[in-house]
């Protein structure tokens, strides 16, 4: 996989918290420059300010929707319960490339903003993770 | 306008990471190759490009400290970072 440098791409980070959970979470950047083709690292971070652990799960969007298909985390912190304890504070990386494919997509020619979002929801028993996109 | 109820045949669902989730670091061990990296990052104008060292930095730490499972770095995107590190160790005769 090689670069494509002539498609710098800005990466902007949203967080959210459905409103179950007492997490504060956000990005430690508000945004990133990377082009296609090359693996980039991002950070968020979460604190649980209360008394008691509390367990989370998260899942994550790409706006524009057709970009998505694009957007590659090799790893992340998604997907899968975390929990944090009381007071505890933890940064969250975010491992990932735009497939180089994205620069010979006539579709994404005019797109150089892609947006990530990730929302964190408390993980309860028998709760099904809500995912986004049409299913 | 696009919406997403087009007929193209990729479509955005979430996918899981390649490789599964990061253990969080609740030791913070990895802390500070973080905030050499977010320095980079501000000083640098948040281009990713720039900071590739530290982000390499950061993962090599991760591993160090099984919080992270075991990848060559060539796999992970550095491979010229790798290559360079390589060329400069000294030629053994």
């Amino acid at each position: 996989m090689e670069p494509v440098r002539d498609r710098l791409i800005r990466v902007t980070f949203n967080a959210d918290t459905h409103a179950s959970i007492q997490w504060s979470f956000k990005p430690q950047q508000s945004e990133i420059y990377v082009v296609p083709g090359e693996t980039a690292l991002a950070f968020y971070k979460a604190k649980n300010p209360t008394d008691k652990p509390i367990i989370g799960i998260s899942t994550y969007n790409v706006v524009p929707f057709e970009a998505g298909q694009y957007f590659n985390k090799i790893q992340c912190f998604c997907f899968e319960e975390q929990r944090l304890n009381p007071q505890e504070e933890v940064d969250m990386p975010v491992f990932f490339y735009i497939d180089p494919e994205f620069a010979e997509d006539p579709k994404m020619a005019k797109v150089d903003l892609i947006t990530l979002s990730y929302t964190f929801f408390e993980a309860k028993e028998g709760q099904k993770l809500p995912l986004p996109g049409y299913q | 306008m696009s919406t997403a109820m087009n007929f193209s045949s990729k479509s955005f669902a979430p996918r899981p990471p390649d490789k599964g989730a990061f253990p969080l670091d609740h030791f913070g061990e990895c802390s500070a190759f973080k905030e050499r990296f977010m320095a980079c990052l501000r000083r640098s104008g948040y281009e990713s490009a720039a900071c590739r060292q530290s982000a390499m930095a950061y993962l090599e730490c991760r591993m160090d400290r099984q919080l992270m499972a075991n990848e060559p770095l060539e796999k992970l995107g550095f491979k010229d970072l790798i290559n360079e590190k390589s060329e400069e160790k000294p030629e053994k005769s």
